[in-house]
């Protein structure tokens, strides 16, 4: 077991290797968690996605844009493919499967993938169904998944409006599904009009929507940790 | 009263002359279902035949008062030509626009790309170039007749991966350069055969650039010399769109040397005027969808008097209209313009 002095300094270079897009600095900080005996989902929460908490504050302070917050990403990802293999299953009370894609006529995904990205560090099943995707597909896909939750993304004007039929559809065949709309011409109006559950109308606000949703997870581990040691 | 036509109008808006009412025009996609189905064509069948597209482009002015008609609708024609593979979903029943199926570059090594010799005699350019021709017979010279090409970046972004293109602007900028580079070569050899069939005036889209993705200091090193010589080398007025954030990039976007610069509605256009002055032509900057697809008329209304209020030199949309357009909308946003 590693030290808690060392504990963290393996936790302070997941993050910084996050901040500083350093690919290798989050293969290794990952590699020596596991041989260290830092816990996977602490390596995780409190190492990689705290780094992508302050990605996301230099983003909305216009210090970082697109590029940088995908290069974030890719070394979010290479600590990350390390770790989950070794995750323990925390009961959190949720669970999670998704069904995501950014809809027919639109072959932007960067949007759609850093949603995924937090879905993933989240621990949810997540079915991306990738990009230009027939509409019929996103029910097809809840239906056979079961999944709880459907993220679409239309990163054009003119392709938004593919996203009112989706909704329709999923909300006959399954009134309880949750229906996440994003892009850059999506709007509340436009959510609430077509009867969505939750909207992010850019690559700030829809990294601010998963961030905020993995840090209430974050809090819910610490929770379900606590009441795991009260045991 | 109107004591002048749509082109006249929209040539002397370009001089800095004045009109005799606010010119209201587009340099993007303005295609209607209206005009769509008095013709009886099939929105993925007019981007194929010249005759279609000439058409259905002129159907916007002739419905509605429109001051231009603009050619082609989508954004795949340039791409195209360098080699890309279109998807026009011949087969759907939505409106979609084409998209690219195959891109040109597929890894960083293929980022050094040959510019094909006979490249305007491929894809759809002598297509639209035809139809340009069509679209000036039917129309004459009444109504200015625009087009419109990528900017490099939103280009390269077109015939390789964004998130590669992204992420190489930072990695590899010598390499990012190069490519735009050549791509600006294939811009101004377009733009010259659109200008020799007889467009009035040119909008470069470089919604790739906006702030939104990247930042100014990017939009400036990277991108901008491009641009600067692209339009250097046309000869019509010319526009430089971008969309989304663009206050912080604002002076950048006039140094380019477009004649005129196009916002949308994320754009504080009062915010705008003060920092570029009285003489300079800010077209925008309503929400082409909110506003004139799903709003009622008195929205339309209130939002045109806003950007006339805010300072545009002529009311323009965000972005391409979006076809289905409801025509009293479209009828409320033109009687605005006579006050």
């Amino acid at each position: 077991m590693a030290t808690e002095e060392r504990t963290q300094e393996i936790l302070e270079k997941l993050k910084n290797a996050v901040i500083e897009y350093d690919e290798d600095a989050a293969k290794e900080g990952a590699q020596e968690a596991l041989d260290e005996g830092v816990k996977p989902n602490d390596a995780i929460f409190d190492g990689l996605v705290s780094g992508m908490q302050e990605v996301g504050k230099l983003f909305e302070a216009e210090e970082y844009f697109v590029p940088e917050l995908l290069m974030c990403a890719d070394a979010l990802y290479a600590g990350l493919d390390i770790l989950k293999p070794h995750v323990e299953q925390l009961d959190l009370g949720v669970k999670g499967s998704v069904v995501i894609g950014t809809v027919e006529g639109d072959v932007h995904d960067i949007g759609k993938n850093i949603v995924k990205m937090m879905f993933d560090v989240a621990g949810f099943n997540v079915y991306d169904l990738g990009r230009d995707v027939p509409l019929d597909q996103f029910v097809e896909e809840q239906l056979k998944t079961d999944s709880e939750l459907v993220c679409l993304s239309a990163m054009m004007t003119t392709t938004m409006v593919g996203m009112q039929k989706v909704i329709e559809d999923l909300k006959k065949k399954n009134p309880d599904v949750k229906i996440m709309i994003g892009g850059a011409p999506v709007s509340g109006d436009i959510a609430e009009k077509w009867g969505a559950d939750g909207y992010a109308d850019d690559a700030t606000n829809a990294l601010a929507d998963a961030i905020n949703m993995v840090s209430s997870l974050k809090k819910m581990k610490e929770e379900a940790e606590a009441r795991e040691k009260q045991k | 009263m109107e004591t002048m036509t749509s082109r006249e109008r929209v040539l002397k808006l370009f001089k800095g002359e004045p009109t005799d009412r606010p010119v209201c025009f587009s340099g993007m996609g303005n295609a209607t279902t209206e005009g769509l189905n008095k013709l009886g064509y099939k929105f993925a069948h007019v981007h194929l035949d010249a005759q279609q597209m000439a058409e259905t482009a002129v159907t916007t002015p002739q419905l509605f008062g429109f001051d231009s008609c603009v050619l082609p609708f989508d954004l795949c024609v340039e791409a195209e030509a360098i080699g890309a593979q279109i998807n026009t979903y011949p087969n759907s029943d939505d409106l979609l626009y084409p998209t690219i199926k195959e891109k040109v570059i597929h890894n960083e090594e293929e980022m050094e790309i040959t510019i094909p010799e006979d490249l305007v005699t491929r894809g759809r350019i002598p297509l639209v170039k035809e139809a340009i021709g069509i679209a000036r017979k039917t129309i004459g010279e009444t109504v200015a007749i625009g087009s419109y090409l990528l900017g490099p970046f939103t280009l390269a972004g077109q015939i390789m991966e964004l998130n590669d293109l992204l992420k190489l602007s930072f990695k590899k900028p010598d390499k990012v350069g190069k490519l735009l580079a050549d791509l600006t070569c294939v811009i101004v050899a377009v733009a010259k055969e659109y200008e020799a069939a007889g467009v009035d005036y040119l909008t470069v889209r470089e919604m790739g650039a906006t702030s939104d993705v990247l930042s100014p200091r990017v939009f400036k090193s990277l991108i901008l010399p491009h641009l600067k010589n692209i339009f250097e080398q046309l000869r019509v007025p010319s526009v430089l769109h971008i969309c989304g954030k663009t206050n912080n990039i604002i002076v950048p976007m006039v140094e380019s040397g477009a004649t005129a610069i196009s916002v949308d509605q994320k754009n504080d256009v009062v915010d705008t005027r003060k920092k570029l002055g009285d003489d300079a032509l800010i077209f925008g900057n309503y929400d082409p969808y909110n506003v004139l697809v799903s709003g009622n008329p008195e929205l339309v209304k209130e939002t045109m008097r806003k950007c006339l209020e805010d300072g545009v030199s002529a009311v323009w949309p965000g972005c391409d209209i979006w076809p289905t357009v409801p025509p009293e909308n479209f009828k409320a946003m033109m009687e605005t313009m006579n006050g």
